[in-house]
């Protein structure tokens, strides 16, 4: 049957041509408003809750990666370091942007002010309560007006929010910060972290301290375009002896004087991947001791420091139980477990036969090598060793129940318990951590090693405070031996117990730390506090200290250095930082925001950030007026070194179908194959 | 039938061929027409460009419309104007369908009632015998489908797989278990995640039996009894290339992505040649 539809079509008139032409223009007019092709559409997304990968758009337009370099210049005057970090912020793409940044800090870092260099103009940040501050920024970010926002997310890990740079714009956001260098057995050490390993966000986290930490990371191996540039100049009342980085190629300049100078050497690699670090040590190896006073305004404060007694070997060793926690999830794969089996090959190949021990690895889930301690012989320590020699690092950090499982294993009365945790500390549950350790292992001693070259010291030091023990950096496998073997001396030998602090004759209030821990290592006994003048001379008196050593009981006085010396302000600093940090503990053994009120007022009094109070700087002009649409750019950060990939995609092994191109080609094979073979046949 | 009857139909007849000849004296040639028909539908082609353009989907619907392509001068010296008029209707309606799904249903909906459009429309164009459905077949598989294959039957083919190749690895002495879509075989986890699936196999097999049908000029009936047997050794292929990987990635060493390419490379093939040998030989009887 002939169909209707394919009827010739008859010669239109010119009218009704032209009437087609319309219709036909309506149409394709209707057909191109209607059109609205898919975008994909992210600003409704949810902000990411765990580190990802960098993806780079390609897109000439925005700078992807608006963190041209960082300068730190560092002064030490003594035992305090007064640090200048600036972070230099440059868009070379075409549109403005917003560029965010997560960068990390040391642990022990006051920071006490900010200022933004915009061309020749310089704006001063000013301290606000954190929820003011973020309403502020954003309020000028909507207004198109440059403005920087320094935000702490940890005690050691900050964020800068920088809006509103324009093409072609240089921003310079100059932070100030400041911190007490407590040496060691009579080694100093400055730590200027450069990178925030990517932590483990754990779905189970319960501490509303503990929000996660995401942000983006270069793949292994991939160096940042950020360089970094540091320098360190030392001024000391006495010869500086000896300064060297484990890190990183320096140039020193002024050996055996009184002011040296460090400066990061020329090498091809990357120095931005890992921690700087500076040992020194003075003439004689001695520690600058004494009791320091500065006269402020309103408040005055002091700073006492003093030098610990030698340790002595005691005569008999208490047999000990040795738990030994090993994180073994996909961070620590690669170089950090390598370098972790190595300690532990001299932690437990060097146990007394007297001894005890266990170890348990733990990363999703955990496990104990045996049900219960075993006597370290030499068949159960060589047994250990071979299955820890066999472990490989992969999957989650889950050590709130590691340590939970520890803390529920039964402990006979007469045995002291050393609980031995070695991980990199890539977590961000920290508070979590700190107070199980607190309320849970409080009849052990808790000693952290942080394994790698950019371990989170937040936890590995949060942890040996809680636990009463002390905290221990190992970078490399050289290390573990001095490392191990400094252990071994701490639990058989402590440096000074029952310690006692008393002032006489110096009226003092605030005193910061209310009670003295055991000094387990050679470390200066440390008081922050204030003081009330009596008249308007000179302040008269001493601070004793008194202890137990193995010998027997201890007494050190220190007579007061009463000085006018303007560059000890930074006592305020120091001793409010040392505050915020003891309210910071007891509000993570109480849980919540208890201690909210106090550690903002002390932020805003002292001009610290804290974690409830953050740097902001607002420029009075409006530059961008397409603020509405102005992306953000979060700025990637490379991985710590030795850190492989697996620390944030653990790859689990799948069988993908081959590639399509090539599957292509084998179809076309085939098909053609097949006729070929049909037409020889027919 | 009475003579006046027949003297009517004959009328009739009469009538309707004289409107044919006026026909191919004056209208358009049925390949132009169809032609015609595809340009009216140029929105959904553009979006299927853009699919392809933007790396959203595998361009693999390329490789179907140069099948298409190459089949149409054969076809275009078959059509006719015989055309059917339920197959017509059926284009049109499609073609209704297709220009308001526009505005109302999802793009790829809007494009498969195009390529439905067509399809039909090839039908009522083409005689009785002629192998339209695998005409049809290639003019669906040219769509951007493979991402929503993946996504909706994606999931029931993983687990599939996966359940078939625990059992295939069981029955050969080997440790494997399924737990949802991953499968722990050896104590090791080996997940059978979205490119493990087998919808690219699916693909490449259904376009292997369009394609082997159509050179072949297999007729529809027998086509179609012949597409659940390209099923069935789809998923076998899919089941013997994800056990022999399976296996592979089970053991301590790492496998190289060579081995694993040749390995999909190699099943797949088998999985052609097996299609079509199925759907390009000589029907005897029904099938």
């Amino acid at each position: 049957m002939p169909s209707p539809f394919i009827l010739p079509l008859r010669p239109l008139s010119r009218s009704g041509r032209l009437v087609l032409f319309i219709a036909g223009m309506v149409f394709v007019t209707l057909l191109t408003v209607a059109w609205t092709p898919a975008r994909a559409d992210d600003s409704e997304a949810p902000p990411p809750e765990s580190p990802y990968f960098f993806v780079d758009s390609q897109d000439p337009a925005t700078d992807r990666l608006p963190l041209k370099s960082t300068q730190v210049d560092v002064h030490i005057v003594g035992v305090i370091a007064d640090v200048t970090v600036t972070q230099h912020y440059r868009n070379e793409g075409r549109r403005p942007l917003e560029a965010r940044y997560v960068f990390p800090g040391s642990t022990r870092a006051a920071v006490y002010a900010m200022n933004v260099r915009l061309g020749e103009r310089l704006l001063t940040a000013r301290i606000k309560e954190k929820q003011a501050a973020r309403i502020e920024y954003e309020a000028a970010k909507k207004e198109g007006k440059t403005s920087a926002l320094l935000e702490q997310q940890r005690p050691n890990v900050f964020q800068m929010n920088v809006a509103n740079i324009l093409p072609g714009d240089d921003v310079a956001v100059e932070m100030h910060y400041t911190e007490l260098l407590v040496p060691t057995e009579a080694r100093y050490q400055f730590v200027f972290p450069t990178v925030v390993g990517p932590r483990y966000n754990s779905p189970s986290r319960s501490s509303p301290n503990d929000t996660p930490v995401a942000s983006p990371y270069l793949r292994e191996g991939q160096a940042s375009s950020a360089g970094v540039d540091i320098k360190v100049t030392l001024d000391s009342p006495i010869g500086i002896k000896e300064m060297r980085s484990p890190s990183h190629a320096i140039e020193v300049t002024g050996i055996d004087s009184r002011k040296a100078v460090a400066t990061l050497g020329g090498t091809d690699k990357p120095a931005n991947n890992r921690d700087f670090i500076l040992d020194y040590r003075l003439a004689g190896d001695r520690i600058e001791s004494g009791l320091t006073l500065y006269r402020g305004d309103k408040e005055n404060f002091f700073l006492a420091m003093v030098e610990p007694p030698a340790a002595v070997p005691v005569q008999q060793i208490t047999p000990r139980d040795y738990i030994f926690v090993v994180d073994i999830s996909g961070s620590m794969h690669g170089y950090p477990l390598e370098t972790a089996k190595v300690l532990l090959e001299q932690l437990i190949g060097n146990l007394r036969a007297s001894d005890t021990f266990n170890v348990m690895l733990f990363s999703g889930s955990n496990r104990m090598l045996s049900p219960s301690s075993v006597p370290a012989t030499r068949a159960n320590i060589n047994e250990a060793l071979r299955t820890i020699k066999e472990m490989g690092g992969s999957g989650s950090t889950e050590i709130v129940p590691a340590l939970k499982r520890i803390a529920a294993l039964p402990k006979p009365e007469d045995v002291s318990r050393s609980v031995i945790v070695i991980t990199d500390g890539y977590v961000s549950v920290e508070s979590e951590v700190f107070q199980l350790v607190r309320k849970n292992l409080g009849h052990s001693n808790v000693f952290a090693f942080g394994i790698g070259s950019s371990v989170n010291r937040l936890l590995i030091e949060g942890i040996a405070r809680a636990g009463q023990g002390e905290p221990f950096i190992v970078t490399k496998p050289e290390q573990a031996a001095a490392q191990a073997e400094r252990l071994r001396k701490m639990i058989d030998a402590p440096v000074l117990t029952h310690v006692q602090a008393r002032f006489e004759g110096l009226d003092v209030y605030d005193v910061e730390p209310l009670q003295q821990p055991d000094l387990l290592a050679g470390r200066p006994v440390l008081v922050f506090g204030k003081w009330r003048a009596s008249g308007s001379g000179l302040q008269q008196g001493q601070l004793v200290v008194e202890g137990q050593t193995a010998n027997g009981p201890y007494r050190n006085a220190v007579p007061v250095e009463d000085s006018s010396d303007p560059a000890k302000s930074v006592l305020r600093y120091l001793w409010a930082r040392q505050r915020i940090a003891s309210l910071s503990d007891q509000e993570a053994l109480d849980g919540g925001s208890a201690q909210k009120a106090a550690i903002t007022q002390l932020g805003l009094d002292y001009s610290l950030l804290t974690q409830y109070t953050s740097f902001i700087a607002v420029d009075r002009i409006v530059r961008n007026t397409q603020a509405a649409t102005t992306p953000t750019v979060d700025q990637p950060s490379p991985l710590p070194e030795g850190v492989s990939n697996a620390a944030i995609g653990a790859e689990v092994p799948s069988t993908p179908e081959p590639d399509v191109g090539l599957a292509l080609l084998v179809v076309i094979g085939v098909g053609g194959g097949f006729v070929i073979a049909r037409r020889r046949k027919s | 039938m009475s003579g006046d009857g027949m003297t009517a139909s004959l009328g009739m007849a009469g009538t309707r061929h004289r409107a044919q000849d006026a026909a191919a004296r004056d209208g358009l040639p049925p390949v132009l027409w169809l032609a015609a028909l595809a340009a009216a539908l140029w929105p959904h082609w553009l979006w299927m460009a853009g699919r392809w353009r933007d790396g959203s989907d595998d361009p693999l619907g390329l490789a179907a419309l140069l099948a298409v392509a190459l089949s149409a001068p054969r076809y275009a010296a078959h059509m006719t104007r015989q055309v059917s008029g339920l197959w017509l209707t059926l284009a049109l309606a499609a073609c209704v369908a297709a220009t308001a799904a526009l505005f109302f249903a999802p793009p790829l909906v809007g494009a498969l009632l195009a390529a439905l459009t067509l399809a039909a429309a090839s039908r009522a164009l083409l005689p009785a015998g002629q192998p339209s459905l695998a005409l049809g077949g290639l003019l669906l598989l040219a769509l951007p489908l493979i991402s929503s294959l993946q996504f909706y039957a994606g999931f029931p083919l993983r687990i599939a797989t996966a359940q078939l190749s625990t059992w295939l690895l069981q029955a050969f002495g080997a440790e494997a278990q399924r737990s949802g879509a991953a499968m722990l075989v050896n104590g090791r986890l080996i997940i059978v995640d979205a490119p493990c699936s087998g919808v690219q196999m699916v693909w490449m097999a259904y376009f292997c039996a369009c394609a082997a049908a159509l050179w072949a000029q297999q007729p529809n009936g027998v086509f179609l009894r012949r597409l659940a047997g390209v099923g069935a050794i789809v998923l076998a292929g899919n089941v013997l290339r994800n056990s022999v990987l399976v296996l592979l990635e089970a053991q301590p060493a790492p496998v190289a992505a060579w081995l694993h390419q040749g390995v999909g490379l190699m099943v797949l093939a088998m999985v052609c040649t097996a299609v079509v040998s199925l759907v390009g030989r000589k029907s005897h009887g029904l099938v």
